[in-house]
Parts: C-alpha cells; sequence; structure tokens
C-alpha cells in the first residue's frame, strides 16, 4: 500500500491571529501575481530551502522535497515526498488539501496542474527544481509561460509582521540560551566537535526545530570557520561561532567570539575593532537604508585603522544577512542596493580574518524601527573569557 | 546543515580505497563513453560527492567534476579560504571558485578535446544548471546518466561496513536512552543531540510522529562519517496496535536476506498489518543505506528489486491512521545470506 494523500481535514480552526497572518500572506503573494500576469505560483522547497513552504503552510516539512502550488484563484495545495508531512499540512490549517509527491513519478502535480491550466507560471526556487519535476511541470502545462518567482516570495517575506516578529523574538531568547551554553563548556583538551554536541542539545531541548552553527578554534592563523573537527581546544584559544536556531521556523543569528582562559592584547584590540564597526553598522539603520550603506559603515571603522583588505572577498563573504524563513536572506554587502524597510530583520556582523586575532565574529541581530533600530538579542556584546558570568 | 564532526581519517578508509572508488567510477565512464563526468550535490543530498572525496558540502551547492582518468576537481562557489578547509579534509587537491555552475564547467573543460559530458543522478540535477551548463559548452553532447556513484554505494565495502557498525551501536545506544519511560519531546531530541554528536555523527534527523490516542513513535536518522542509519520506535509498552507494528517489523526483517525481494518484506509483514484498525494504511519500506540522507523517497519503490549480500539498509514500517495519525518503527540491518545482521535494535 501507498499513502499518497492526506486524510479529509478535520477542519482545523485558525486562530485570529493565524488567520490575518494567512489572509495578509496571500493578499501580497496575489498582488504581486496579478502585477506580474501570473496565474499560478509554484513554490518548490528542498530540504535545505523549505522557507517558501513554510511561508505558505505553516509548516517545515520533514520531506526531503515539497511543493506548494498557489493559483490566483482557488486553494492552495500542498505536495511532500512524506506521508507524515501530509497530515500535518492539513492539520495546520493553512492549506486544505495535501498530496504525495514521488519524484520520481510526480503524476499527482502533473494532475494538479492540469485542472488550473495556467498561461504564465512563477516558480519560487526554479534555480534548484529537478529536471524530473520541471518535466513534469512542463508537460502539465504545454504552452505556459514557465519563470522565476524566486525574488517575489524573497520580496514578499523581507517585511516581517507583528505575528512573525513574536516568534523571531522567541528565537532570540534561544540564541541568548545557546551562547551561555557554547561558553559554559569550553575548556583546554574539549574537541570542537563536542561543544557542538552540547550547544545542539540546549537548543533542542528548548524547543528548537533546526540550527546554522559554524565554528573555529585556535588563534590567529584562522582564516575562517566550519563544521567542527576533532582540534582539541588549548588555552588562549579563540573560539569563535556563528549560531543560529530556528523557533517556530524563524532563524535568528548570534555571532560571538570566546576566550579560552584570559584575553590577551591582539585578541583584545581585535574584538574592539570589530565592535565598532558593528556599532557603526547599528548607526546607521533607519527605514530606507539600503544593505549597501550598512556593510560601507562598518567597512570604513576597518579601513579607518588599515585593515580595509580584510574586508575583501578574499578574507570574508558578507558583512551580515537578512533573517526570516530563511536564515541568509539578502546580503549586508558592499553593491547590493537593496532597500530595508522598516521591520525588515537583518543580522549586523563584520565577521573577517585580520592578523590581530585571526578570524573574528561579532553581531547581533536588529530589526529596522520607524527611527533606526531594535537590537534583538540581550547577550553582552563583549569579548568572553572562560570563567566569566556570562 | 551539516554541523557535526568531519573527519578523515585513513585508519578508516585506506587511500587505495579512495582510489579505488574513482577509478571504479572512471571505468563506468568509459563502459558508457563518457569523457567527462560530473555529479551535483547540496547540502541535503551530497553524499555521491563525500563517497568520493570525503568533501563536506556542509552548506549550499557543489559540483564535482571526474575526468576519464587523472584526479578529480570541486567546483564550488564558496571562498578560498573554505577550500583550504576542503583541501585538508579531502582527498581532493583540485579545486576552481566561481560564481556560477555554468561558468566554472566551461572553464574546466577549457582545452579538452570536446567529447561526452556526462550528467551523474541527472533526474536529480536543477534543471536550470544543467540548462546552463549545456549551453556553456558548445561542442559537447552533454548526456544524461543514471546514478552510477550510487549504485557503487549499494553495497558497502569492509571499512564502510565496520563504520556502519560503529553508527548502529551509537545509536542503537542513543534511541534507548532517549525513549525511556517520562522522556519527554524536548528531553529525546536532547538526549539524542548529545549522544550522537558527541559520539562524532556528522549530520542527524531526528522526527516525532503521534497518534489521536497518544502514541509517540520517535526516529533518528544519522550520518557517521560517510554511511546512513536510522531506527524508529513506538514509546511505550508497545501494546495494542503499536505492538501488533513491532511484530510487523520483525516479520519484515525476518524476510530481509540476499536473493529476497524487496516486496518479499511487506508480503511478511502483510499478516501482522492486518489487524491494524480499520482505516489505517501501511507502507512496508526498505531504503537502502545510500538513500537514507534523503529518506529513499527520491527513489523509485521497486517490490520487484533483488536485496544484495552486503547491502544495508532500514527496514520500516509506517501507517497514517484515519484521522490523519502517524507512527513509524524502523531498524537497520545488513543483509546477509541468512538472518540479516542488526545494526540497530533489540536483536542488533
Amino acid at each position: 500500500m501507498t499513502i499518497d494523500h492526506a486524510p479529509a481535514s478535520a477542519g482545523a480552526v485558525l486562530s485570529p491571529g493565524d488567520r490575518a497572518e494567512l489572509e495578509l500572506r496571500h493578499r501580497k503573494i496575489r498582488e504581486a501575481m496579478a502585477e506580474q500576469g501570473l496565474d499560478v505560483v509554484l513554490a518548490y522547497g528542498p530540504a535545505w530551502r523549505r522557507e517558501n513552504i513554510r511561508y505558505f503552510t505553516d509548516v517545515t516539512p520533514a520531506g526531503s522535497a515539497a511543493l506548494v502550488v498557489f493559483p490566483a484563484e482557488g486553494e492552495a495545495v500542498a505536495f511532500s515526498t512524506r506521508p507524515s508531512d501530509l497530515a500535518a499540512f492539513t492539520a495546520q490549517g493553512w492549506v486544505d488539501r495535501a498530496r504525495r509527491l514521488d519524484p520520481a513519478n510526480p503524476a499527482g502535480l502533473g494532475v494538479v496542474l492540469e485542472e488550473l491550466a495556467p498561461r504564465r507560471i512563477g516558480i519560487a526556487h526554479h534555480e534548484l527544481v529537478p529536471l524530473v519535476l520541471m518535466e513534469t511541470i512542463r508537460s502539465a502545462a504545454p504552452g505556459a509561460e514557465v519563470v522565476s518567482a524566486t525574488t517575489l516570495l524573497d520580496t514578499a517575506r523581507l517585511v516581517k509582521s507583528e505575528w512573525e516578529l513574536a516568534r523571531m523574538r522567541r528565537s532570540a531568547v534561544v540564541c541568548a540560551a545557546g551562547w551561555e551554553a557554547f561558553v559554559d563548556v569550553l575548556e583546554p583538551g574539549l574537541p570542537e566537535y563536542r561543544i557542538v554536541a552540547e550547544v545542539e542539545a540546549r537548543l533542542k531541548n528548548l524547543g528548537a526545530e533546526d540550527n546554522f552553527m559554524l565554528i573555529a578554534s585556535g588563534r590567529d592563523e584562522v582564516r575562517g570557520m566550519t563544521p567542527p573537527g576533532d582540534r582539541l581546544l588549548e588555552a588562549g584559544d579563540l573560539v569563535r561561532t556563528e549560531l543560529t536556531p530556528k523557533m517556530d521556523g524563524y532563524w535568528l543569528q548570534i555571532c560571538r567570539s570566546a576566550v579560552v582562559g584570559k584575553a590577551d592584547d591582539g585578541q583584545r584590540k581585535s574584538f574592539d575593532l570589530f565592535n565598532e564597526a558593528v556599532e557603526a553598522g547599528i548607526s546607521v539603520v533607519r527605514p530606507g537604508i539600503t544593505a549597501h550603506e550598512v556593510a560601507v559603515a562598518e567597512n570604513d571603522v576597518f579601513r579607518k585603522y588599515g585593515y580595509g583588505e580584510y574586508c575583501t572577498s578574499q578574507y570574508t563573504r558578507v558583512r551580515g544577512h537578512g533573517h526570516g524563513l530563511h536564515l541568509d536572506e539578502t546580503p549586508i554587502i558592499e553593491g547590493n542596493h537593496t532597500v530595508l524597510p522598516e521591520n525588515s530583520v537583518f543580522i549586523i556582523h563584520p565577521n573577517t580574518y585580520t592578523p590581530l586575532a585571526g578570524y573574528h565574529v561579532l553581531g547581533d541581530p536588529v530589526r529596522v524601527t520607524a527611527d533606526g533600530c531594535e537590537v534583538l538579542i540581550t547577550t553582552e556584546r563583549k569579548l568572553f573569557e572562560t570563567g566569566d558570568v556570562a | 546543515m551539516k554541523r557535526g564532526l568531519h573527519v578523515l581519517d585513513p585508519a578508516e578508509t585506506p587511500d587505495r580505497e579512495w582510489q579505488e572508488r574513482v577509478a571504479t567510477l572512471q571505468r563506468a565512464m568509459a563502459a558508457h563513453g563518457v569523457d567527462v563526468a560530473l555529479v551535483y550535490g547540496d547540502v541535503s543530498r551530497s553524499d555521491d560527492i563525500a563517497y568520493l572525496t570525503n568533501l563536506c558540502i556542509y552548506w549550499n551547492e557543489g559540483v564535482l567534476a571526474i575526468p576519464a582518468e587523472g584526479p578529480v576537481t570541486f567546483l564550488t562557489k564558496l571562498s578560498l579560504r573554505v577550500q583550504n578547509w576542503m583541501k585538508a579534509s579531502s582527498k581532493v587537491t583540485e579545486f576552481s571558485g566561481g560564481r556560477n555552475f555554468a561558468d566554472l564547467v566551461a572553464k574546466y573543460l577549457l582545452g579538452r578535446k570536446t567529447g561526452v559530458l556526462g550528467l551523474v543522478d541527472a533526474a536529480l540535477w536543477p534543471a536550470d544548471v544543467a540548462g546552463e551548463i549545456g549551453a556553456a559548452v558548445p561542442g559537447w553532447e552533454v548526456r544524461r546518466l543514471a546514478g552510477l556513484v550510487r549504485a557503487q554505494r549499494l553495497v558497502p565495502s569492509a571499512a564502510e561496513t565496520e563504520l556502519l557498525r560503529a553508527a548502529g551501536r551509537i545509536l542503537d545506544h542513543a534511541a534507548a536512552a532517549a525513549t525511556v519511560e517520562g522522556s519527554t519531546a524536548g528531553s529525546r531530541v536532547e538526549t539524542v543531540e548529545r549522544a550522537l554528536r558527541g559520539g562524532g555523527f556528522l549530520d542527524l534527523y531526528p522526527n516525532s510522529l503521534t497518534t489521536s490516542d497518544g502514541v509517540t513513535s520517535f526516529g533518528v536518522t544519522g550520518q557517521f562519517r560517510t554511511g546512513w542509519v536510522h531506527t524508529s520506535r513506538v514509546l511505550g509498552d508497545g501494546d495494542g496496535w503499536a505492538g501488533t507494528l513491532n511484530e510487523a517489523l520483525a516479520q519484515a526483517i525476518s524476510a530481509t536476506k540476499a536473493g529476497a525481494t524487496v516486496g518479499a518484506l511487506a508480503e511478511a509483514a502483510a499478516a501482522a498489518l492486518a489487524t491494524l484498525p480499520g482505516g489505517a494504511t501501511a507502507e512496508v519500506r526498505w531504503v537502502n543505506q545510500a538513500d537514507l540522507s534523503t529518506g529513499g523517497e527520491f527513489r523509485t519503490h521497486d517490490p520487484a528489486a533483488v536485496l544484495a549480500d552486503g547491502e544495508a539498509g532500514a527496514v520500516s514500517v509506517e501507517v497514517v491512521f484515519a484521522d490523519g495519525g502517524n507512527a513509524a518503527v524502523a531498524e537497520t540491518v545488513r543483509v546477509t545470506e541468512g538472518e540479516p545482521e542488526h545494526l540497530t535494535g533489540a536483536q542488533r
């Protein structure tokens, strides 16, 4: 036997807040669809990019691939490769119908598209749709123009509602707890991967659904962060992490570095440099600022002290990035002129290598307010040393 | 993202085995008339690349280029500073970085005699990437290939089998500790995160399912080095329909032997599953460990497929009830000509 569709919905009743959020999203998407002449938006979500599936369903599916077919008129249909996701979709109540997605034989998707007979389809994460699914889409909608709707969804998700901000504030609390767990466990002789194990255990106990976390330990030879290895911590190491728990679908990041024992002069100077850069970034945030302008404010601090070369792609990637249902939304980088409106959320992190103390990470997530920004986490911005009271 | 221990240990996997994995693929390429093969991977489905190189695509995407002879090259959007870490923790010596894969492939092929460019497991390549590569390499015939690397991975080597046994031991102990009486949703995940990542797992996916009569099943799929193991257990004393699921799983596992068909597992479990409450729908599945990162969901379920001696994978029984509740039981076994070797579970 196979499980290919969700049982009939028991008629999930949405709270007024959930209902308002759902209607807000449908309105935003349908307005954008009308502007772009789209009959259907198809959101595709492989296991590592499920933000748009969550946006339409308020469910993060466990399956390896998921889809939502969202027509300009009518009800959305959710698909997942995993049977247990189907009831989860309908039980949450944001979609009424859910069906099994079989990538090797995606006929069920074809049937739904054939019924809609669209003339123009926008696919969110068009760039990730596998050949087998793309060919099904094209054969089920012959003659339809198929375009990318990735930017459409990214734009819709950029400004957060109060409903979303409430969830992100819960993520902020877990961020702080995760960092405390990180510092608590540091001691000479501990391998890097055991640090991650302890932090993950703490985050998951607090209800985090997932976590994005990079780490590096050592001194000024460290050039970047990666998954953990079996290196053993030594006294005097600077241990750096980007820690990004996801609660209720929403990611939020904290960037901090801690010294095993007491910091040396280079590590203190490095912290001072990075802290000034974070403060410079925060100081320029206001509605309408661009990602480019925030990055320039951060990088100008490095340039002022003669470290400008370390703001280039040879040493670093971005000076921050947006947060939300995806952890790495619009990049905060020179040359990105995306406007950051009120209630957009992003982290300011001038993380990079310098000769002062090697790769250093420091950053806080902020929300753009009417006249500036709100820092969303409460963790002190300082150079942590083991033995400190956090 | 993958955020557990990533190591390259010659004591676990000798250099000769790494070389032979690539050489075997190159022989398959020759048999298919392919001059250069490309393997695509992303963070959620990167095991083919890891199998050939020990590269850890911990985030985002990558493409491995394999020539007919000689060393492989990793094509990546990541910066040089991360490439240095990749060089230190993998068998890859050649890297090429840039903004998109089509340009990287074109650059890689520059100066080579045109021929056949094969996309391994082509059906699962992003259509855009495949199309852009085709447009970027005029003169080359771009050919869609089946899962050539996956085919190599279906029966693990002796070294891989030892690692799967180690993984099974760690997972089994962790799952037992996580599902003790009085455990909570938070404590279960906390326990397996600490035990598995602390035990050297690279990646893990815990998953809880519940039914309307209050039964929870707790499953974990985890990656240890380049192999995967899975278990799922119903909490509590296993009375009633939960006992039926366990019985069905035991019957399915007992039918798991070399030469048996995948369909035989479901047939063995059928009598037990027939006693499930009305309206319940059950699936019995075999997922080779080579496919566990995606739960086997990208592969056709073929009841006629024949199990091979030495193959390792998860036998699972999943049920959805008429009211939408779900439950699952599963264990990982290694196929032999007789009784399967239990890598996880009470009989391990």
